[in-house]
């Protein structure tokens, strides 16, 4: 019984037509990956002053990420279906364990030394959380139960606030939507949405006089970073610096004055937005965006051919959460949004998210391409 | 858990429709927020483009200013009296300065021989300052201490490691009052000062020739376009407009005479001018005690300068052109030409002087009780006898004196080339009327005949009247910048030559004058008896303290400051004067056992050893 959920070669899946689908690949997804990939290539050279040690890392990274998504797209989607739960609850486990036993790096405790490797289970939750949520909508009726709901959004807060206190509030969000989403696409019906949006906006006075000053001082900086330019808001206005001076054209490849001169902090991390905007100026902006739409787009289509409650929550959740990840730190360097610190997906030098976000492509490849035929 | 469960998880069509709708409003919502963020660019990169455009070119693009190199000041010999050397100092500029107190704490930890006080001192400066100056910890480091900061740099961001040009005064306390020092610039400079050509500059000069001739030693300052990084350190030079040194000059002091003479004087309060007779070039200027300038550089500390301010025999005073003293018996040759040139005595007409001269009941005394006997005017040169004065004076007049003596240069400034100089009191009638609005009385023209009284001169203008004299009547200006062609007023009908109505008076008088240097009755003859081989012509000058009217002057020791001043003046060689000098000791007694000797030894050291072609 066992080997049946684990074997690739399911007889009933349909046969594949072209080479990339027989890989179970997606190419025009593909396609859209390796060009931002490329772009992030280029913005880390550059952002970096030329170096070309962290272009290299950055580029093997690439080249482990796309042998994990790989390696992914092969699982068929009813084994990942079957293994949800025991890998959410593992993750949740690791979670409390990190704010027991975790190592302390850049002063959060993100890191849980499993003696091998140093790992990071909200990465790993990036992709649990929006499945387990899924997985709760898989075998239900629809509408689905209103207790089905009501559990999954106790699951996405109990996760979101186990990250939130290591402290990582960018990660945080960003898991909460990617399973907010789930509930959203399992036909959470709209008046909930509405009321739910409209008693935030009410508690949000509340919500502020419970804030540390610390807190109430960062939102004070998103709001006139000026006020505080050599602290709070130096990032955010060295950043507008950055993206403003580049003007329509930019200062070219390798132009970043902002950048090479120090003035522009975690320059190929979170701020490697600015750095791209000021060397390729707005058209290279619109050009990012137009790559990033288009994968989003070719991910929607891709939830939309789904066949199966799990598996199509699971894709628009994974699409919806790049989604968030692009606005967000776009949002963010550009002065609209306070800092949270997510980086740019795809583009941003840093290993881990990356990887993880690679594999959440790989699944959806791989749901993409084990189809099975339609009796009807 | 079967595989037929798995199949049952397939959407029915209404969970498709529903789900459709709603991937249909999730593009619609990307596409807002995406075209929101195109919408953010656009007023970033196109209509606030100019705007951060130049906040990035300001934030790596500084000016800088590059101070000129001082000028050097050389004496008449080419001996250096001023110059620069490399210094090593830490410049602070507070907008990148991350932690003030931890970063001066770091430099206390790194450089304990910097005083505690000196750094709270400037971290309150600092604090004051404006975030985006510079400004320069008032302490030179040494190669290796700056080789200590060089290697720990990187702990300090906002502090710089500055090499500096700084002023050094190689022959330290000889010739400051000539000389002067340079010193910071303060607030008070700054309004006086072209801010524009001192920017990046951090010292002028402060006294004597340092600030008379700040023009022509400072330079301008060059600019320099420099790329920084969000450190402040500069990573390239775009562009350099190269700095204008300031001229070095030379002066017409001679150092060795100017030593000679302050060695001899020891530590007496006493102040010597020598002049050469011929063009007025200040060979000497000598105000004791002397101080050391290269104190004042860096900006004098509070302990030093109270030690300066409050000693008694006050260094900082610079006797030479400020210190105001009775001349006494040295206005007698000046008198005595005026009285021959207008015809108020003769060479033949004698007196006799019974010790004292009486008028109006009062006894006037002369400096010897017994009296010199039968008198001519040649006599009461050599030795200084009174009585003739007092009498010629009635007949002359306060006014007369005033005439016989002012041209010369009495009363008022010689406008030698460094600032500060005093007047001095030539009185008159209506001087008298102008200032203590009272009306002159004859008992004061007899006391004022003898140099006494109302009567104050300068050292500065003794030496320039002897000068004068020594000319025979010729007028020089004092300068100590060589080359300098200044006079006095620099008005055109400033006289160029007294008149003369007959030249042997002139003779008469210097003949006078020699005979007090050379002849056994002369005030000055053991003095001036080693003399060989030319004649020096001087007079001796005893000027009694009667009160301390120079209210600079506290006395500590009063009695010893009730001492007479010893005076004396002298050019030679007589019929063909090189050297002109003036000598004033305060306190020291009489003019022939104490000034002359001062005077002699340095006339005789200058034509021996140092006037050679």
């Amino acid at each position: 019984m066992m080997d049946k959920w684990l074997s690739p070669a399911d007889q009933t899946y349909v046969k594949p037509t072209s080479w990339l689908a027989r890989l179970h690949l997606d190419g025009w997804l593909l396609l859209g990956l390796l060009l931002l990939l490329g772009t992030g290539l280029i913005a880390i050279y550059s952002a970096s002053g030329g170096d070309i040690n962290v272009t290299k890392n950055h580029a093997i990274r690439i080249l482990l990420a796309l042998g994990l998504l790989a390696v992914f797209a092969q699982i068929p989607p009813k084994t990942l279906l079957f293994f949800t739960p025991w890998v959410f609850i593992a993750g949740l486990v690791m979670l409390v364990a990190v704010i027991i036993f975790g190592d302390t790096g850049k002063g959060a405790q993100r890191w849980l030394d499993l003696g091998i490797i140093r790992f990071q289970p909200s990465e790993l939750m990036k992709l649990a959380l929006p499945m387990m949520v899924a997985w709760l909508f898989a075998y239900s009726a629809y509408p689905a139960h209103p207790a089905r709901f009501v559990l999954g959004f106790f699951i996405v807060v109990l996760t979101a606030g186990l990250i939130v206190v290591q402290p990582d509030l960018g990660t945080s969000i960003l898991i909460a939507m990617s399973g907010l989403f789930v509930l959203f696409f399992a036909g959470l019906p709209w008046k909930f949405i509405v009321g739910a949006l409209a008693s935030l906006a009410i508690s949000l006075p509340i919500v502020w006089n419970f804030m540390h000053g610390y807190q109430k001082q960062r939102v004070l900086t998103f709001l006139d970073p000026e006020t505080d330019p050599l602290g709070a808001g130096y990032h955010i206005i060295q950043s507008k610096i950055a993206i403003g001076s580049g003007g329509i054209e930019g200062k070219g490849f390798m132009g970043s004055t902002q950048a090479h001169l120090d003035f522009l902090p975690e320059s190929t991390t979170d701020f490697i937005f600015s750095v791209f905007a000021e060397e390729f100026g707005l058209i290279g902006v619109v050009v990012l965006l137009a790559l990033y739409s288009f994968v989003l787009l070719r991910g929607l289509y891709m939830a939309y051919r789904a066949q199966d409650v799990f598996s199509r929550l699971v894709v628009a959740s994974f699409t919806m959460t790049l989604f968030v990840y692009v606005s967000v730190n776009i949002g963010m360097v550009s002065g609209l949004l306070p800092v949270v610190g997510l980086p740019l997906p795809l583009v941003s030098y840093g290993g881990t998210s990356m990887v993880t976000l690679m594999i959440s492509f790989g699944i959806m490849m791989s749901i993409h391409t084990h189809k099975k035929m339609l009796s009807h | 858990m079967s595989f037929l469960q798995f199949d049952e998880t397939r959407a029915s069509a209404k969970q498709q429709q529903s789900f459709k709708y709603r991937l249909v409003f999730v593009v619609l919502f990307i596409f807002i927020v995406f075209a929101l963020l195109i919408v953010r660019m656009t007023y970033l990169q196109w209509f606030n483009h100019e705007k951060f455009l130049n906040q990035a070119e300001g934030n790596r693009v500084t000016v800088q200013t590059l101070p000129p190199q001082r000028g050097q000041i050389f004496d008449r010999n080419q001996v250096l009296l001023a110059k620069n050397t490399s210094s090593y100092s830490l410049s602070f500029r507070r907008e990148n300065i991350l932690d003030s107190t931890h970063t001066f704490e770091q430099i206390q930890y790194l450089f304990p021989e910097i005083p505690t006080s000196l750094l709270e001192d400037f971290a309150h400066r600092l604090a004051r300052t404006p975030r985006h100056r510079d400004t320069v910890l008032p302490f030179s480091l040494s190669e290796q201490q700056a080789a200590r900061f060089a290697a720990n740099r990187y702990r300090f961001p906002g502090v710089t490691l500055e090499a500096r040009l700084k002023r050094v005064y190689p022959h330290q306390d000889s010739g400051v009052h000539a000389l002067g020092y340079v010193g910071r610039i303060s607030q008070t400079d700054l309004q006086r000062l072209d801010t524009a050509r001192y920017r990046g500059t951090d010292i002028t000069g402060r006294a004597g020739i340092e600030r008379a001739y700040e023009d022509l030693l400072h330079g301008f300052p060059g600019l320099q376009t420099v790329e920084t990084n969000a450190q402040g350190r500069v990573i390239r030079v775009l562009n350099t407009i190269a700095p204008v040194a300031g001229q070095d000059i030379n002066l017409t002091l001679d150092a060795r005479l100017q030593k000679f003479i302050e060695n001899s004087l020891g530590n007496r309060r006493a102040a010597v001018v020598a002049l050469s007779p011929l063009n007025g070039e200040v060979l000497a200027l000598v105000s004791t005690p002397t101080y050391d300038p290269n104190l004042f550089v860096d900006g004098i500390n509070h302990t030093d300068y109270n030690a300066l301010l409050h000693n008694p025999n006050k260094p900082l005073i610079n006797r030479a052109i400020r210190g105001q003293y009775p001349p006494g018996s040295t206005t007698k040759p000046f008198i005595a030409l005026g009285a021959l040139e207008q015809g108020f005595t003769s060479t033949t007409e004698r007196l006799f002087d019974p010790g004292y001269f009486e008028f109006q009941g009062h006894r006037y005394r002369n400096w010897r009780r017994e009296g010199h006997g039968w008198t001519d005017l040649k006599r009461s040169i050599v030795e200084s006898v009174d009585t003739y004065y007092y009498k010629m004076s009635l007949d002359i007049g306060i006014d007369g004196l005033h005439s016989m003596l002012s041209p010369f240069g009495f009363g008022e400034r010689t406008g030698i080339d460094i600032p500060g100089e005093l007047t001095g009191i030539l009185p008159s009638q209506e001087w008298k009327r102008r200032t203590h609005n009272e009306a002159w009385y004859r008992g004061e023209t007899i006391i004022s005949s003898i140099g006494q009284g109302y009567n104050l001169a300068t050292p500065i203008q003794l030496a320039t009247a002897t000068a004068i004299l020594a000319n025979r009547g010729r007028i020089v200006q004092p300068h100590l910048l060589k080359g300098a062609v200044t006079h006095r007023d620099n008005t055109d009908d400033t006289p160029q030559q007294i008149p003369i109505n007959n030249r042997n008076n002139w003779e008469y008088v210097i003949q006078g004058m020699v005979d007090t240097v050379h002849t056994p009755r002369g005030t000055a003859w053991s003095a001036g008896r080693h003399i060989r081989g030319y004649q020096i012509a001087g007079k001796t000058g005893t000027a009694q303290v009667f009160s301390l009217n120079d209210g600079e002057y506290n006395a500590d020791d009063l009695d010893q400051r009730l001492h007479s001043h010893s005076l004396f003046i002298a050019f030679a060689p007589a019929s063909n004067p090189k050297i002109a000098i003036a000598v004033i000791a305060e306190n020291a007694g009489g003019g022939g056992r104490v000034a002359a000797p001062i005077a002699i030894d340095a006339i005789n050291y200058y034509l021996k050893e140092l006037d050679k072609p």
